[in-house]
């Protein structure tokens, strides 16, 4: 495991994601409401760009008639065969024991190169422990 | 299964003097009228008076769709004669209780007021004559006949009847309009739960009032249709687990009778494999769609799939969970008949077969483990004897 800066928070709006290359592995970063979610770029069916589906909500129903949308912007469907995976655990809709690998993320203050405080301050970074 | 409900289950099976053990439970037995004409005093005015409509079969099978050893000397319809019916299917077959679907079609009447008379008739003569005058030995079971097209009336017959010890389950076709899941449909359904009695859905497409046996159109030969209407029971089965039928009303059992079982797993497979990728547009399921099969459905094995090699239909019905969903039926007395003692793979181990030939019926059904043996029965109850 290393740590892997992978941009600034403010570059990746709520909605968006960043795809990194670590260690050849691609991983997607996504901003759900201003929380940070890193993802592995693969579904574990088939081995598709998980990261590049549409970021979208999803459905409940007690009673066929009825059917309410929910946690809009928490689902990823894959861009091949259109599972959905939860961006804040990994695990997929038709059965959580389904699971796409997920990383750690923090938010830590910008340093230099120098290690000191940039001249703006309060600056955050996304960092990805992968 | 709890351990004392076993060993009640296994004392069941010794059976008492005068009683035999059930070994086979035919859920596909169809009763005929001596001809259309008998079922005129069923039935009120104006239909009394009026023609009785008969199946119009525009792909002709084999001797007219019947066992030609079935006819009786009476000149009457095959299935009319309950002396020859049970020579045949008790005495020669061994079947210890016969689940009876009138083969009426009524739902390809086209006038629904009509068709809804036809069903009433068809109950009341199965009242009559199969589950009363012809019941004393108590080897007949009954099924509601509705005309499932129109939805009131189908719920009122249900009412009508529902409460007759002989009926066990409620009878429709595999031809519709629109198919078995759309809400239209769930009153009867409902009904049915409520009542604890199972759907069963049997053939009758290109019969009268329908659409096309096939989505292409219609075919030229027999041997095509023949083969490929259990189309019309894989629309129904996938519309009725898509549309959330078995989570709407979880008592509904379903028993898809006559339409062949060896496509199901690999339909299963393809279902829930589209399942996986749009769950979000059928959320009120809450399992895999194969995964209500075991709790809802179930199937009868007659025409049973024949493989050059028939060791291969094992691994189908391991496949399938035919040890829990799978029903024996023979069919009598229609040209395709299935012997019990023939129509199974002779690898078939015995406790499968034992589910398949009469445990999952008997379940299904609520039918005893024994039945009382035909010489200890008072002569008022002895099986009818030919003259």
């Amino acid at each position: 495991m290393g740590r892997t800066v992978v941009a600034r928070a403010s570059e990746i709006p709520p909605g968006g994601c960043r795809l990194i290359l670590v260690n050849g592995e691609g991983i997607g970063v996504f901003n759900v409401a201003g929380n940070f979610y890193a993802v592995r770029n693969a579904c574990p069916h088939q081995g598709g760009p998980l990261c590049l589906g549409e970021v979208t909500g999803t459905t409940q129903s007690d009673d066929p008639a009825e059917v309410r949308w929910v946690r809009a912007g928490e689902i990823v469907r894959c861009p091949w065969h259109n599972w959905e995976f939860d961006i804040l655990t990994g695990r997929a809709l038709f059965n959580p024991n389904r699971r796409v690998k997920t990383y750690p993320v923090t938010l830590e203050a910008e340093q230099g190169e120098d290690g000191s405080r940039p001249s703006d301050g309060d600056a955050l970074v996304v960092v990805v422990e992968a | 299964m709890s351990e004392a409900t076993a060993k009640t289950e296994e004392r069941g099976r010794v059976p008492r003097p005068g009683e035999v053990p059930v070994t086979v439970v035919d859920c596909d037995v169809h009763p005929y009228p001596e001809s259309p004409e008998m079922l005129r005093e069923y039935l009120p005015e104006p239909w009394r008076s009026a023609n009785i409509p008969t199946r119009r079969d525009i792909y002709l099978s084999p001797n007219q769709g019947q066992r030609r050893d079935a006819r009786p000397d009476t000149g009457g319809h095959p299935g009319s004669d309950p002396a020859l019916l049970e020579r045949q299917l008790f005495e020669e077959a061994g079947v210890d209780y016969a689940i009876l679907l009138p083969f009426g079609s009524v739902g390809s009447v086209p006038d629904y007021r009509h068709g809804a008379a036809l069903a009433t008739a068809y109950n009341d003569w199965q009242i009559d004559l199969w589950l009363g005058k012809w019941n004393g030995h108590g080897r007949y079971r009954g099924s509601i006949v509705v005309y499932e097209h129109d939805t009131e009336a189908a719920v009122r017959e249900i009412e009508r009847v529902a409460e007759h010890p002989g009926f066990v389950q409620v009878l429709v076709g595999t031809s519709s309009f629109e198919p078995f899941g759309k809400h239209r449909y769930h009153p009867i359904w409902e009904a049915c739960a409520r009542h604890g009695l199972p759907v069963a859905m049997h053939l009758n497409s290109a019969l009268g009032a329908a659409l096309p046996p096939t989505p292409c159109g219609y075919p030229s030969l027999f041997i095509e249709w023949h083969t490929l209407y259990c189309m019309n029971y894989m629309t129904q089965l996938v519309s009725m687990l898509c549309e959330g039928v078995f989570e709407k009303f979880p008592d509904l059992k379903m028993v898809f009778v006559e339409g062949g079982s060896a496509w199901l797993a690999p339909l299963m497979w393809r279902l829930d494999k589209d399942w996986r990728s749009v769950r979000w547009s059928v959320p009120w399921l809450k399992r895999p769609p194969s995964g209500y099969l075991r709790d809802h459905v179930r199937f009868t094995t007659q025409p049973i799939e024949e493989p050059a090699d028939r060791r291969q239909l094992l691994t189908l019905f391991e496949m399938m969970d035919a040890e829990h969903i799978l029903m024996f039926a023979t069919d009598y007395p229609h040209w395709d008949f299935d012997d019990p003692g023939r129509a199974l793979p002779p690898q078939l181990p015995a406790e499968l077969r034992r589910r398949i030939m009469s445990e999952n019926a008997r379940e299904l059904y609520s039918l005893p483990a024994t039945r009382p043996s035909v010489s200890d029965l008072k002569p008022s109850e002895q099986p009818h004897r030919l003259s």
